[in-house]
């Protein structure tokens, strides 16, 4: 692991005190995920072709996959650039604002700058299955029954290797050598390679009640944030943490957190595989962004194509407004509310159409 | 104390050896080792060559005995001739990187030979109450 790419940001964390101030780790995280993020979609590409649990569907190798291009592609056009949210200040040491004198071009340069810092700071998140769990004996020695009340972790410090790979085994006092498990991993690999933020036992935040009154404090970018810091994202707790936000954000409605943030394309990935993607539909058409709903609906396609909209569609060869009525028609639950939300779009384009 | 300057190390036949030194002075009844590669006739808590991996004999909340090595490193100086002394060849012996070290398994024999006498004591001393009642 690079442990050099630390930033100089102050970071401060007070997660003994629930509701208090934001955590901060953004660019921290974000910069140190991105590199995680490579490596493990390197490593983990063979896995995810193998794995389709999602759906019960299409359980083949041709099923659309979150990491394929094209996917990708219409997740992040979705995600949307709101420059002003990504950079909106965070809580860091009190500094005077620095004012600089530019010329147009120059303000346009900085301006691109930072849309590619964007970019970098909106990559998404690594979306894994859930770890199988380890259940290795190395060996039994029955010689050592008893040879102590307490069990024996032995970890390799080795710098140069994977923390995926290390070698990780107990003792235990009845004599068996095995392997530790996943838990067990992270908490030594924590020990003796700390990483910033992560703490050694979860932090109290991610326990059902306590999620629940974050939620109803509308928190849950901060809670993804910590999640993605504290726990592997194959773990059982991270998945746990994001199906219980992208629940909740689904049951309020409160689609607009997330959207200029990294956590957009997981939960649309979420929402799409649990074919509950009729609220998101309704929400970006009342902002008016029948672009990202056409998007939301051929990626729709693209994950069900057996179904019937899919078949549908694809017979008909339609694009645009017409994906959202054949997807109104047949699939979704809120019929009545896409279509009248569609006429008040078209009534609108027809009235600044006729107003030009 | 022979005090070994460096030329001296080959000069007198001194060796390397993989042991446990004792870290965290200021506090006591705390122990804590560090495993460590040394010349021999150097002080047990004294410079040392390189830091090898921990020990911390004290169980946590989790009941676990934190033993780290640095199994690269490790095979290097043994590749070197370092010898380790007891202790580190028993934890070696435990991790599964050595085979186990003889006296590991006479001291767990010794211990099911102390619970059992334990428990054949409490069984004698509870028929006695028995017998007296």
């Amino acid at each position: 692991m690079l442990k050099g790419h630390r930033r100089l940001d102050d970071v401060t964390t007070n997660m003994a005190a629930l509701g208090t101030a934001r955590r901060l780790l953004r660019t921290c995280s974000r910069v140190k995920n991105v590199q995680r993020g490579e490596q493990r979609s390197v490593r983990c590409g063979l896995r995810t072709l193998c794995s389709g649990t999602r759906d019960h569907a299409l359980s083949d190798n041709t099923r659309p996959q979150f990491t394929d291009p094209a996917v990708q592609d219409l997740l992040t056009r979705m995600t949307g650039l709101d420059l002003q949210k990504v950079f909106r200040p965070i809580k860091e040491e009190l500094k005077p604002p620095t004012y600089k004198l530019m010329t147009d071009q120059q303000l346009e340069e900085a301006v691109e700058l930072a849309t590619q810092q964007a970019e970098k700071l909106l990559q998404m998140p690594p979306l894994l299955s859930e770890r199988k769990p380890i259940s290795d004996v190395l060996s039994v020695d029955k010689i050592l029954d008893g040879m102590d009340t307490a069990k024996y972790v032995f970890t390799d410090i080795t710098y140069n290797i994977l923390h995926r790979e290390r070698f990780i085994v107990v003792r235990e006092p009845d004599g068996t050598l095995r392997k530790a498990s996943w838990e067990e991993r992270d908490r030594l690999v924590q020990v003796y390679f700390p990483k910033e933020g992560r703490k050694l036992t979860a932090p109290l935040i991610f326990k059902e009640g306590n999620l629940k009154m974050v939620f109803s404090q509308d928190r849950h970018e901060d809670v993804l944030d910590l999640c993605l810091v504290q726990f592997e994202p194959d773990s059982s707790d991270y998945i746990r943490v994001h199906a219980a936000t992208y629940e909740d954000l689904d049951k309020h409605g409160k689609y607009e957190l997330l959207r200029s943030t990294r956590h957009f394309g997981g939960m649309t990935w979420y929402l799409l595989g649990a074919r509950r993607a009729d609220g998101l539909i309704v929400d970006m058409l009342k902002r008016d962004l029948l672009q990202d709903a056409v998007s939301l609906v051929s990626l729709f396609h693209m994950v069900h194509p057996h179904s019937e909209s899919a078949q549908e569609a694809a017979s008909q060869q339609a694009a645009g407004a017409d994906l959202l009525k054949i997807y109104a028609d047949k699939e979704s639950q809120k019929s009545g509310y896409i279509e009248l939300a569609l006429q008040a779009y078209e009534q609108l384009t027809t009235k600044k159409s006729s107003a030009e | 104390n022979v005090h070994i300057l460096p030329i001296y190390e080959n000069y007198h036949g001194g060796y390397v050896v993989i042991r446990l030194a004792l870290a965290g002075h200021k506090q006591a009844n705390r122990p804590f080792y560090r495993i460590v590669a040394a010349y021999n006739k150097r002080a047990r808590d004294g410079k040392y060559l390189e830091q090898l991996g921990s020990y911390d004999p004290l169980p946590n909340i989790y009941n676990e005995k934190l033993v780290s090595f640095n199994f690269d490193r490790i095979k290097y100086w043994i590749g070197c001739g370092a010898h380790p002394t007891k202790p580190v060849a028993k934890l070696l012996g435990l991790a599964g990187f050595f085979p186990l070290h003889p006296m590991t398994i006479t001291e767990a024999e010794r211990r099911r030979a102390q619970t059992e006498l334990i428990a054949t004591e409490d069984v004698l001393q509870e028929g006695q109450k028995e017998a007296e009642v």
